[in-house]
């Protein structure tokens, strides 16, 4: 069973892309900013794939990812960003926090599978 | 399980993760002539890869999946004396 | 609608009204770098959502949006009134096209004409749309896109390169083959390259790069990626930048054909001076890493451009021409040829992957970013609404709760009819007092659930005063007056219906404010020694069961004479009036009906509606308007409204057999006199109350309808206060007071200006509630 974390402090998209993963047959677990995640990370949830937006109130999705890294059991779970077009340095510096890759919005249900096939052996 | 360590041979088999990389090393660095069956792995790890290539146990039994059959068991093969044992040989 | 839609459209709501406060904010205080930051995040987020339903008017118009606020964000642009002008009109913009979304599900017709200027307007001070270009450009020549063999090649073996390259050779193909040489920290970032490599396309031969020395089997560090690979394959080279795009530093791909493989194998120098151009990349970059960096981000934009706008024609030639301009620059000239969006796109990402991003900071050793700082003082603070769970329901739910409410309140007064016929009916006292006590109860829980369904409906009065900022920077730009708004206390609750009620009336004085009360300029201002710039000041406090909202301007004040010479000219007020009246009843004439004091009559305000329409709005709310005013110091205006105004308490009585109920906040006492009593004082009956005369109002009659009391009877009256006059209502009978639910009047009642609404009460009879008002003036104009 494949668990996929999503953190994003809109709404819409926790909603689009939960609806694409869990019509796939992923669980689902969502936050709405990276110290809520952080929060259920402590609490023992153990997602195979974070998948977080990069601007988000309370705690922005790079310092999440670099965070999470060393959470507990996190250390070689693959993380996505999700960012827009424009946002190159973001991926960069994402991948410096230990981010694995990224999406770019808008996220279709192709994009979204594909990469997690990508990034997650055997999902 | 993906990782089956016994006095001697390690059986791996399907999704071979960085999280088997660490035991599988260990049990390498440990094991006097140690064998590894790959037969039903479909996939290896970088890390179990790199294992492999470095402390070169003989391959006892070769992979079915294609990808690691064609293209990981030469490599295997090619590194520097590690003998590997005909494919035909039963698991 | 499409769940996700509507719940896009209530997050937009929210962000919408983020993005108006925080730019009028902004304006105030251009420096500050978290508020810069969230409306970004607010137009970001925008963006990333509109991307998910087709309107791409709408995505490429936040798009414009976000790109101007991301370089105020990053400090290349200060952000000046202009731009917020701009920015607030894509978003007014975009509140028209979400309102159109919401009712047909789809953008306007005309929103991609109506987006074209506003995205003009935004990119203009980021240098607008990349330069168009001026020179011809060149023919284009047959480049060839063989790379010269790299020396990894020999990982592969070479009897398979031998073979292959004749094959090749034979077939005049060429293949792609790739290094792969990931950092020895890559599973820390959860790479796995030998994952990656399996899922390449059609792929022929796998290598290994071993580690130049392996460590001894005790140091080995297992988490530390110590070799690479090289692979050939038969994918084209947009395959292969898609499947290793998060890893582009780690890959590099060459395209060889047989001749290029086997000159390699010859041992022979290269044909193409690839390297040679890779070297002057280099010194270019060293040489000048600012002219290098502008030539990235030039061919960054040229990218996105040709990405997101499918630029075609001279738009096309212009990024085409920028394109060879930053090639030129990085030391890689490009032949720029005749442009294709396919072969123009390709070659920029060509550029872009051969020329790696300049270091951001080569040179001289700048302050930490600002922005990064404030991230780390968020995500450190361990203050925040950290678990607070918001939940968003629907107003219609939260009505129908109330609804739901009211009926339970009918039901439960129904227990107070039934104990009464328990008594009456069935003459069981013991069956009356219980079901009196299981209404006691009952009334204890539907108060507390009252309560409850109150609180839920409660919302602060910012969200009245939210649209002011925005209201009173237009206004002033407009009347080039400078005006300051103050707001205060803000967080005082009232049930959202009176806020959504509030709204209209305070615009409308807030309009007057700036309209008729500030100064016609700054410079009359500080002719009369005050600051040039006007405050207003809107100030909400609680009181008790009322909410009291206050308008304050320091503007010139009302000059009461005058407005009491108006008053006489229109007829309002009668000469004996007007010698007689009162400073403070003169400016209250300011409400009578058809009142205006603008000498000129303005756009603004409207004509002659102005504060009569206020009163009468605020008094159906229950609520009170008055005004102070100090010629030359200002005018205050002040709402005092109920709290909430879904429950009504009424006080039921009845004439001709019907019943009807009365606002309780009116009743001042009821009295019983002798019919002889009653006196008249020319048409008008009076009583005499404590050595006061008031006059009384046969209500039936007003209403009416047909009684005779009996003459031997006691009159019922209802002393009524309604602006500050007291006046007696003469009744029927006198019923108890009652909580009620008030509605709106519906269907062929609803122009009988009489009544203000219906109630259910309890044994099921529908109610009408009376508006005292109007019920006076029908009775004065019975008589």
């Amino acid at each position: 069973m494949t668990t996929v974390m999503l953190v994003d402090d809109s709404a819409t998209m926790l909603m689009s892309l939960k609806s694409i993963l869990t019509k796939a047959g992923y669980t689902v677990e969502t936050a709405g900013h990276g110290k809520e995640a952080m929060e259920k990370l402590a609490k023992g949830v153990k997602p195979n794939l974070i998948i977080s937006d990069v601007n988000m109130p309370q705690m922005d999705g790079i310092t999440f990812v670099r965070e999470a890294r060393k959470a507990p059991g996190m250390r070689f779970t693959p993380m996505l960003m999700l960012t827009t077009e424009s946002e190159q340095t973001k991926r960069n510096e994402a991948k410096s926090a230990g981010a694995t890759g990224w999406l770019v919005k808008p996220v279709g249900p192709e994009q979204l599978l594909g990469v997690i096939k990508q990034v997650v052996p055997g999902a | 399980m993906p990782l089956e360590l016994n006095e001697t041979t390690a059986t791996l088999s399907g999704v071979v993760t960085v999280d088997e990389v660490e035991p599988l090393a260990a049990w390498l660095r440990i094991t006097d002539k140690p064998k590894v069956n790959l037969r039903r792995c479909n996939h290896l790890h970088t890390g179990a890869l790199q294992a492999l290539l470095l402390f070169q146990p003989r391959i006892t039994s070769s992979p079915t999946d294609a990808f690691l059959a064609t293209q990981v068991l030469p490599l295997l093969r090619g590194s520097s004396g590690g003998p590997v044992l005909p494919e035909s040989e039963p698991p | 609608m499409n769940p996700l839609l509507a719940q896009f459209l209530a997050e937009a709501a929210d962000l919408l009204t983020q993005v108006d406060e925080g730019l009028l904010q902004l304006e105030r205080d251009p420096g500050d770098p978290e508020l810069v930051n969230e409306v970004f995040r607010a137009a970001h987020t925008f963006k990333g959502s509109s991307g998910l339903f087709d309107f791409p008017e709408l995505t490429r118009l936040t798009h414009a949006a976000e790109d101007l606020l991301d370089a105020v964000r990053g400090g290349r642009l200060a952000l000046d009134s202009g731009m917020t002008d701009d920015l607030l009109a894509a978003f007014d913009l975009i509140r028209g096209w979400l309102a159109h979304v919401t009712a047909h599900e789809q953008l306007p017709a005309s929103a991609g004409a109506d987006a074209a200027g506003l995205i003009t307007k935004l990119r203009a001070p980021l240098g607008g749309e990349p330069a168009a270009a001026a020179d011809a450009t060149p023919a284009r020549s047959g480049a060839s896109t063989i790379d010269a063999a790299p020396d990894w090649l020999d990982q592969f073996d070479a009897e398979w390169l031998e073979e292959t390259a004749s094959w090749l050779v034979t077939t005049s193909a060429t293949m792609r083959f790739v290094r792969y040489t990931p950092d020895e920290g890559c599973f820390f970032r959860a790479e796995d390259p030998l994952h990656l490599i399996s899922q390449v396309p059609a792929l022929a031969k796998l290598g290994l790069v071993q580690p130049a020395a392996w460590p001894p089997p005790a140091d080995f560090d297992e988490y530390q990626c110590l070799i690479g690979f090289v692979l050939a394959t038969r994918a084209a080279v947009g395959e292969l930048n898609y499947l290793f795009r998060y890893v582009p530093d780690q890959i590099e791909t060459v395209e060889l054909d047989g001749t290029a493989i086997r000159r390699h194998l010859a041992g022979e120098a290269p044909a193409t001076p690839v390297e040679e151009q890779m070297a002057h990349v280099a010194e270019a970059v060293a040489g000048n890493l600012e002219l290098a960096r502008d030539a990235y981000d030039i061919l960054a934009a040229a990218q996105r451009s040709l990405n997101v706008d499918t630029p075609s024609g001279p738009r096309l030639a212009a990024v085409a021409h920028s394109v060879s301009a930053a090639a030129a620059a990085l030391g890689m000239p490009v032949e720029a040829g005749e442009p294709d969006l396919e072969s123009l796109t390709a070659r920029v990402s060509t550029l872009l992957d051969s020329a790696p991003p300049p270091p951001e900071e080569p040179v001289a050793p700048p302050p930490p970013p600002p922005m990064a700082a404030a991230d780390r003082g968020r995500a450190d603070d361990p203050g925040g609404q950290v678990g607070t769970r918001i939940l968003k329901v629907d107003q219609e739910k939260v009505d129908h709760l109330m609804e739901l409410v009211g009926e339970l309140n009918v039901a439960k007064n129904g227990l107070t009819f039934l104990a009464d016929a328990a008594e009456e009916e069935f003459g069981s006292r013991v069956l009356g007092r219980r079901i009196k006590d299981q209404y006691s109860g009952l009334h204890r829980i539907a108060e507390e659930l009252q309560a409850a369904v109150m609180d839920v409906r409660m919302l602060p009065l910012s969200v009245a005063f939210s649209r002011f900022p925005r209201l009173i920077r237009d206004l002033s730009r407009r009347l080039g007056k400078s005006v300051e708004l103050v707001t205060e206390g803000e967080d005082t609750m009232a049930d959202k219906d009176v806020i959504e009620a509030l709204g209209d009336p305070l615009v409308h004085l807030v309009r007057n404010s700036l309209d008729h009360g500030i100064e016609a300029s700054p410079a009359d201002r500080v002719a009369a020694g005050k600051p040039a710039a006007a405050t207003v000041t809107l100030t909400a406090v609680a009181d008790g069961d009322a909410v009291i909202v206050e308008i304050a301007d320091d503007g010139r004040g009302i000059d009461p004479d005058k407005v009491k010479r108006k008053a006489y000219e229109k007829g309002l007020i009668s000469e004996e009036e007007l010698e007689a009246m009162g400073d403070t009843d003169a400016v209250d004439l300011v409400f009578r009906p058809g009142f205006s004091t603008a000498d000129q009559v303005s756009d603004l305000s409207g004509r002659g509606v102005g504060m009569d329409a206020v009163r009468a709005s605020v008094e159906k709310l229950g609520g009170t308007v008055t005004m102070r005013s100090q010629l030359g110091r200002g005018t205050s205006t002040r709402l005092r409204l109920p709290l909430s105004m879904a429950v009504t308490q009424v006080m039921v009585i009845s004439v001709a057999g019907q019943r009807f109920g009365i606002p309780v906040d009116l009743v001042v006492e009821t009295v019983r006199v002798h019919a002889a009593e009653i006196g008249r004082v020319l048409h008008q009956e009076v009583v005499v109350l404590r050595d006061e005369v008031v006059p009384v109002v046969d209500l039936a009659r007003a209403l009416d309808m047909p009684w005779t009391p009996d003459p031997a009877a006691d009159r019922a009256i209802l002393i009524v206060s309604l602006h500050g006059q007291r006046v007696g209502l003469l009744v029927e009978q006198f019923h108890r007071e009652v909580d009620v639910i008030l509605k709106p009047m519906e269907g062929l009642l609803a122009y009988a200006d009489e009544f203000s609404g219906t109630a259910l009460l309890g044994d099921g009879l529908v109610l009408l509630v009376l508006n005292m008002k109007e019920v006076l003036n029908l009775a004065a104009r019975a008589q």
